[in-house]
């Protein structure tokens, strides 16, 4: 049996090695894509352009700008001279954030019962930025403020800052936002590899006609079944283990709990997903239609990976229907390995799940096959 | 170039995929699916994060404190525990994604004004939860202060205004609670719509892989009609997507739209010309669907999710990525489709990124006719 299966898989490669590009390409391209992909979002949001209009010109007023520019949150992008200049910017969406200082800020500063106020628009077009610049405006706000009011009550010197809470992040000290994506890109990555060549291989043979040889010859189900997964199987683990070292050392991902496991898992997770992918090949007519199902089914996994949005944050509905995403359960497995250096007596129940999952998936893989090769 | 040439490789493109239902089905209606899938995974704000507990002090003020921090929907206290090291089993488990400790002195040291003594332990593996988690404390322990403070200075005959003498007045424009659906459903509207025309890719190998370019080649239909009669069936099903996504947004997702809606389907158009074009340029150096699968879904399809600007915004990206994301026709009507809702602004703003997508439609077809030629000869 297994010299037969091994035909199987050498007909594989045969087939790929007149398309021996692309299974290289698929990795390495992929792996390159996560690198560039990675380096450029998951960074904190820097950047973003302000326009300020400073009715004031002082010196004190240039103390607000700079407070603001030192952020790095946002970089000043020009000077406005009215209030036209800003409803233009903000209509054009050039500018993330402007600044109005009034006339009498400095004035208002200096004297001793003064009542400085100071204004700032953002722009909700852009939710996610603007969330960030109130933040970073309210701190700025908050900072000025306590230095003023120390000033202005000498008695307080020095005891505000006692006030402010001491915070420790655990396993993320830098609450670099690297190791929280990254994981997930490398999850969207690994599962269309798969995906895609599992989805193609009996797809291609149908639309072109070559799924009744394979029919004719001695095969048992479950060996034309092994024959095409093996090969996905080997090129989307070398895949899993390129990324992994990519976000390890590029991105700084640690990885505190055991290589082993989650060499282990991975292969698990890989066949749960072949399954899928079988299914979809199997109920496939054409390629193209394997192509839509892939790119639907791929986009919906990927969003309980938890990229965008935590998956506790979702609507009950989702959340419940996180359970039957294979990627959902996988993510967890792999962020609590990687970055907490947990290992089964805690992540378990999410390995429990996903050997359901593969035998249910497994099973219904195996019955779409038979009865599309009878 | 004869329109009567592209429109019969039309029909026939149309032909192919309204033989097989499930097909013509996914066409159809995997935009408006995935937008009514993302949309509600992507815009839920963050709320319930679960607190642990380590009060040492077991004070009126303690009590007070906690009390103040669990107040409203964001944070719940999941529990009180004795030891750091349960805290940290549960922090493990994911029970809970951040904690405080509250030392025994909270209470007198807080009374005495000298300070308040408070550790706030964040998870970091989720930092979107675990930030804003720690913001809705560090902000509440600061009012708690504060008010602290301030009872004080009445007492000591001061206004307690000083304390925060610098009023800032902040609004945000268009979108006034900085709503995510507001925005991130347009932006999720722009990538979805693309996704069906990512196929075209493989239209041309599909003619390779069985054996019938060589009949249409044999027909008067030039190469370019050829390339653009095939992206003609996207081109229709998309226009169909525009409407029933926006309508889904619009009514379903209470989403308002405030600019030119005809404009809008036109600006539509454009984008899918330029994206089926550069679909239409990988396929044409590649003889399988599986190549040209495997070439679009990396060369258009990732870019365009992350880094056309829907998720992470571009102007913090490195500037050589921002360069890339120019050539990206996504990234361009990523800004059209939310000018269109939220701002509602018309063509003398939106010009330049239709003239980007126009130019892009033309170049990409332009070479990819060129190569095409070039391969048969």
């Amino acid at each position: 049996m297994i010299a037969r299966i091994w035909s199987l898989i050498v007909k594989e490669f045969i087939h790929l090695r007149r398309d021996w590009w692309l299974p290289v390409f698929m990795v390495l391209g992929g792996a390159s894509e996560l690198l560039i992909v990675g380096w450029a979002t998951s960074r904190p949001m820097t950047n973003l352009p302000l326009m300020v209009f400073d009715q004031d010109q002082s010196s004190i007023s240039r103390e607000v700008v700079t407070a603001l520019e030192n952020t790095t949150t946002f970089s000043l992008k020009e000077w406005a001279l009215d209030f036209e200049d800003i409803e233009e910017a903000m209509d054009r969406g050039s500018i993330n954030a402007a600044l109005i200082i009034p006339p009498d800020f400095s004035k208002e500063m200096s004297s001793t019962n003064g009542d400085p106020a100071l204004m700032v628009i953002l722009n909700g077009a852009e939710s996610v930025a603007a969330t960030e610049a109130l933040r970073a405006v309210e701190g700025v706000g908050r900072e000025l403020s306590e230095q003023l009011a120390i000033q202005r009550l000498s008695f307080l010197q020095g005891s505000l800052e006692a006030f402010n809470p001491s915070v420790r992040v655990w396993f993320n000290e830098a609450l670099s936002e690297a190791l929280y994506t990254t994981p997930a890109e490398l999850a969207l990555m690994l599962e269309f590899t798969v995906l895609i060549f599992a989805a193609l291989s009996f797809a291609r043979e149908r639309e072109l006609g070559t799924l009744e040889q394979l029919l004719v010859m001695p095969f048992s189900t479950m060996e034309i079944i092994l024959g095409k997964a093996i090969p996905a199987l080997a090129i989307a683990f070398t895949d899993f283990v390129i990324m992994l070292g990519m976000i390890h050392f590029a991105f700084g991902v640690p990885i505190r709990g055991s290589l082993v496991l989650v060499l282990v898992l991975v292969i698990g997770y890989l066949c749960v997903e072949l399954g899928k992918g079988l299914v979809i090949s199997v109920s496939s007519k054409t390629q193209h239609q394997a192509f839509l199902l892939v790119l639907l089914i791929g986009m919906t996994d990927f969003m309980f990976t938890g990229y965008a949005a935590p998956v506790e944050s979702m609507p009950q509905v989702l959340q419940w229907f996180a359970n039957f995403i294979p990627a959902y359960h996988w993510l967890r497995i792999l962020r609590g390995i990687l970055l907490k250096g947990v290992g089964l007596e805690v992540l378990w129940p999410h390995v429990l799940a996903l050997v359901i999952l593969g035998v249910v998936i497994g099973y219904f893989s195996l019955r779409f096959v038979r009865r599309a090769l009878s | 170039m004869s329109l009567r040439h592209i429109w019969a490789v039309t029909l026939k493109e149309l032909r192919y995929i309204q033989r097989d239902r499930a097909t013509l089905i996914l066409v159809i209606f995997t935009p408006t699916l995935l937008l009514f899938m993302m949309a509600y995974a992507v815009t839920a704000d963050i709320k319930h994060v679960p607190l642990g507990v380590l009060d040492l002090d077991r004070s009126m003020t303690s009590r007070k404190f906690l009390q103040q921090i669990t107040l409203g929907e964001s944070i719940d206290l999941y529990g009180q525990v004795n030891t750091l090291d349960d805290l940290e089993e549960l922090l493990l488990k994911e029970a809970i994604h951040i904690a405080v400790v509250i030392p025994p002195e909270f209470e007198r040291q807080l009374l005495a004004l000298r300070g308040m003594p408070l550790q706030v332990i964040v998870d970091g593996t989720e930092p979107q939860t675990g930030g804003y988690a720690l913001d809705q404390i560090l902000r509440r322990a600061e009012t708690f202060a504060t008010d602290l403070l301030s009872s004080q200075l009445v007492a000591m005959g001061v206004d307690p205004d000083v304390l925060e003498p610098i009023d800032l007045h902040v609004r945000t424009w268009y979108n006034p609670n900085r709503k995510p659906k507001v925005d991130v459903i347009p932006g999720l509207l722009s990538m979805v719509l693309g996704l069906p025309g990512m196929t075209v890719a493989l239209t041309l190998a599909r003619e390779h892989e069985h054996g019938t370019l060589e009949q249409l080649l044999a027909t008067p239909i030039k190469r370019a009609e050829l390339l653009l009669g095939k992206m003609g069936p996207y081109v229709l099903s998309g226009v169909a997507n525009v409407l029933v996504t926006s309508l889904v947004a619009m009514l379903w997702f209470k989403v308002p739209f405030n600019g030119n809606f005809l404009l809008f389907l036109v600006l539509s158009v454009i984008f899918f010309f330029a994206l089926l074009s550069m679909n239409m340029l990988v396929g044409v150096f590649i003889k399988t669907q599986a190549g040209a699968m495997a070439l679009s879904f990396l060369v258009v399809f990732l870019p365009g999710l992350f880094l056309t600007g829907i998720f992470f915004p571009l102007v913090s990206m490195p500037p050589i990525v921002r360069m890339e994301a120019m050539f990206l026709p996504g990234s361009h009507y990523a800004i059209i489709t939310r000018g269109s809702f939220i701002t509602g602004v018309g063509l003398d703003i939106l010009w330049p990124y239709a003239v980007a997508m126009l130019v892009f439609g033309f170049l990409f077809t332009g070479v990819a006719a060129m190569f095409f030629r070039k391969k048969l000869a």
